[in-house]
């Protein structure tokens, strides 16, 4: 046990001691930072600016100027300032092609100088099909789209029902038929933005896999530097392979552990200080959710715990890193499944294929904690036996026993891969070491 | 039996159909210098390495003390095996001091401890310095000062002095000389049969797998007569090995050392040589390890090892 501790304090060493260890500490964080903060930055410069536009109208009942109207409803954020300033309103008959043609060019000459940034081109008759009009932009402002579609439908299904038969006044048809707009809740009454959910997981999960992929891969190379140094046979005489394994698993994990504290004290802190960082209170809920956590410390020590013996494994029967990394592709690819299976898990945490990948082992630690950090924070109640809760409890245990497995049968063939030079087993022989 | 430190007892280890080490028993007697000798490929290496306990015999026990694998054995072992190596990116006293807490020995003394040790191996200056900056023959001395730094009770050293240069290998003869006074027990193996018959008081000849000569050094020298003559002239001797009762012999141009058949009578050769050649010395001696070697196992080790570096006999 004390020669455990002294494997165990020298992996862990090595480690921290390193500057590449620093390097990651500040770099990763400030990486995750960049790529979480940075669009909702962008997002938000965009609107503290009035948007140009200009209309040219061929209808007749006025369509443009009924337009124009209905956008002024829109202001930018905390300004009185009018989210849309309609420069030009070119009414031109229907007849006059000429005059139509000089507008149309001139105005798209104009978008492509980014003087406009929407046209709206009104044809004879819109209301009577949706190819007697169109927008000019180089932009895809969903957003803005949106609006003015909203906007045009109401106009022209009125100017529609002014034409018809139906013998109702137009604002009680159009009160009748209104568009519904539905805003999403959770069974807690709150609302968690889809993609906040989605971020937040994808944060979650990529903590797990970075950490796992990159330690457990530690442990292999560590493996692989002793084999080829030829230290291996010094320790052995030292201390049991048993020992060795276990010292260089835990103490490497050890470090990947302190990497991850670290961060969250640095996280806790920068929170604690209010305004430091302007945290919205749907990734705050996101990060600080009971459940999430739990399930994330236990993934991550249980996950880690199964790579790493799987890369102790692979260390100790390859014989250079270059041969190694034939095998650490596909490890690679099941874990990073939720990342490529990424939109339709979330879409569905539910789904067959999300369920059967929480209970396989390799795919089990990324595949549950994506979908915990998914539905977890939608939980009323927590109850251990049903639901998600449950279901990540039962693919725990899978991962487990998976690594209680994994260790018995590393340990086997690690005693005896170790001391092999030169020639790499096959898996006959690798068979028999495991019997043996 | 009593005085025997470690035995082997019928020892077998086969791998696959290639018989690496055949019914091998030996007993090396406490506190004494034991010298495990043969070509390469003879099963030394093996035969270490079950002692280890690293490889697993097929049959046949081996005894610390008369006991089978006693459980402090990895703590009173310094093992040094035929292939070195060292943590490249560690300092010297950084894996000084890891590989003595694996042997159970504290940190604070094996710092202490090290420093002479780095002295006596001329390190002491190195002793921050990282493994890989060191040079080949140093990092050998480092790990010889690792093999014996927590003062292990038994010291095992395959191949002890490959890759180390003359003025080394005697500065590690010396230390070896000194752990012997000390009471400790030393088992070491070489295909360099001078080196070791300056310095074993044991030794134990193994060809192909099996043990063909044992005992104590003087005992072996004695069995094996004082029939040999070592000869140093000035000018070609080749006509040397048609005289008669001259049955084997080693030739450089100047040096000789021949074997005589039983009965045959020194006098009458040194007459022969001193005819046709100026003698320098002429002198009757016990016979050489690899002599003995060649009339045991009736084969020359050199030829066995033929490529394998293993020629330096003279």
């Amino acid at each position: 046990m004390r020669k455990f501790w002294i494997v165990l304090k020298r992996e862990y060493a090595q480690v921290v001691k390193k500057k590449s260890f620093i390097v990651g500490l500040l770099l990763t964080p400030a990486l995750m930072a960049t790529i979480v903060v940075l669009p909702t930055f962008l997002a938000r410069m965009k609107s503290s600016e009035t948007e140009n536009m200009a209309v040219i109208d061929q209808s007749r009942y006025e369509v443009g100027e009924r337009f124009v109207e209905s956008l002024k409803e829109y202001r930018l954020e905390d300004t009185t300032k009018p989210y849309y300033n309609v420069q030009e309103l070119y009414k031109i008959d229907p007849a006059d092609t000429t005059r139509f043609k000089q507008a149309e060019d001139s105005m798209r000459t104009l978008v492509s100088e980014k003087k406009l940034k929407y046209v709206l081109v009104l044809l004879p008759e819109p209301q009577l099909s949706d190819s007697n009009l169109f927008l000019i932009t180089n932009s895809d402002n969903f957003t803005s789209l949106n609006r003015f579609e909203g906007k045009l439908s109401g106009i022209l299904s009125s100017i529609r029902l002014e034409h018809s038969d139906i013998n109702l006044s137009v604002d009680s048809v159009l009160e009748l038929t209104h568009n519904v707009n539905l805003v999403t809740q959770d069974t807690k009454g709150e609302s968690i933005p889809f993609t906040t959910k989605y971020f937040s997981a994808l944060v979650f999960v990529g903590i797990m896999f970075s950490m796992i992929l990159g330690y457990g891969q530690l442990v292999m190379r560590s493996v692989i530097e002793e084999k080829n140094s030829r230290i291996m046979e010094v320790l052995i005489s030292s201390v049991s392979p048993f020992q060795l394994m276990c010292g260089k698993i835990v103490g490497l994990g050890a470090a990947t552990f302190t990497q991850v504290a670290i961060w969250c004290v640095l996280g806790m802190g920068l929170f604690s200080i209010k305004g430091a960082l302007d945290v919205d209170p749907a990734v705050a809920r996101m990060m600080f959710d009971p459940v999430i956590v739990i399930f994330f410390v236990l993934f991550l020590i249980f996950g880690y715990l199964l790579f790493s013996t799987l890369f102790a494994l692979i260390g100790s029967v390859v014989t250079s890193e270059k041969e190694a990394q034939s095998f650490v592709a596909p490890i690679s690819i099941t874990m990073i499944l939720p990342f490529i299976l990424g939109i339709s898990v979330v879409q569905d945490p539910h789904s067959t294929m999300a369920t059967v990948l929480s209970f396989i082992p390799l795919t089990a630690p990324t595949m549950t904690m994506m979908r915990v950090a998914f539905v977890a924070p939608t939980l009323t109640e927590i109850s251990l036996f049903s639901g998600i809760v449950g279901e990540a409890t039962l693919s725990l245990i899978v991962v487990i026993v998976s690594v209680l497995g994994m260790i018995w049968i590393t340990s086997k063939i690690f005693r005896i891969g170790i001391l092999m030079y030169g020639k790499r087993p096959t898996l006959p022989e690798i068979i028999k070491w495991i019997k043996y | 039996m009593s005085m025997s430190y470690l035995v082997l007892e019928n020892i077998n280890k086969s791998f696959g159909a290639k018989v690496a080490v055949r019914n091998l028993s030996l007993e090396v007697p406490r506190g004494s210098i034991y010298g495990v000798i043969g070509p390469n490929g003879a099963g030394k290496t093996t035969t270490i390495r079950m002692i280890m306990n690293i490889t697993v015999p097929d049959s046949g026990r081996v005894l610390i003390e008369g006991r089978e694998r006693p459980a402090d054995f990895k703590n009173i072992v310094g093992y040094l095996p035929e292939e070195r190596g060292l943590y490249k990116k560690m300092t010297v006293l950084e894996i000084i001091t890891y590989m003595a807490a694996l042997k159970g020995f504290p940190e604070t003394r094996s710092r202490k401890e090290a420093v002479p040790w780095l002295e006596r191996m001329n390190l002491l200056e190195y002793k921050d310095h990282k493994v890989e900056e060191l040079s080949k023959g140093m990092q050998q001395k480092l790990q010889f000062i690792t093999t014996i730094l927590h003062d292990p009770e038994l010291i095992i050293l395959d191949e002890l002095f490959s890759g180390l240069d003359p003025l080394n290998i005697e500065l590690i003869k010396s230390v070896i000389l000194d752990l012997k006074a000390r009471g400790k027990t030393i088992l070491f193996s070489t295909h360099v049969m001078e080196q070791a018959e300056k310095l074993c008081d044991h030794v134990c000849m193994i060809n192909r797998g099996s043990k063909v000569l044992d005992g104590r050094m003087s005992e072996v020298k004695a069995a094996h007569g004082t029939n040999t003559i070592e000869l140093v002239v000035d000018g070609d001797a080749s006509f040397v090995n048609q005289l008669p009762g001259v049955s084997r012999l080693v030739t450089y141009p100047n040096y000789l050392e021949l074997q005589l058949a039983d009965g045959a009578d020194s006098n009458a050769i040194l007459q022969a040589v001193a005819s046709k050649v100026s003698v320098r010395r002429f002198s009757i001696e016990e016979p050489s390890l690899y002599n003995i070697f060649i009339e045991v196992a009736g084969v020359d080790p050199d030829q066995l090892a033929s490529g394998t570096g293993g020629g330096a006999h003279a």
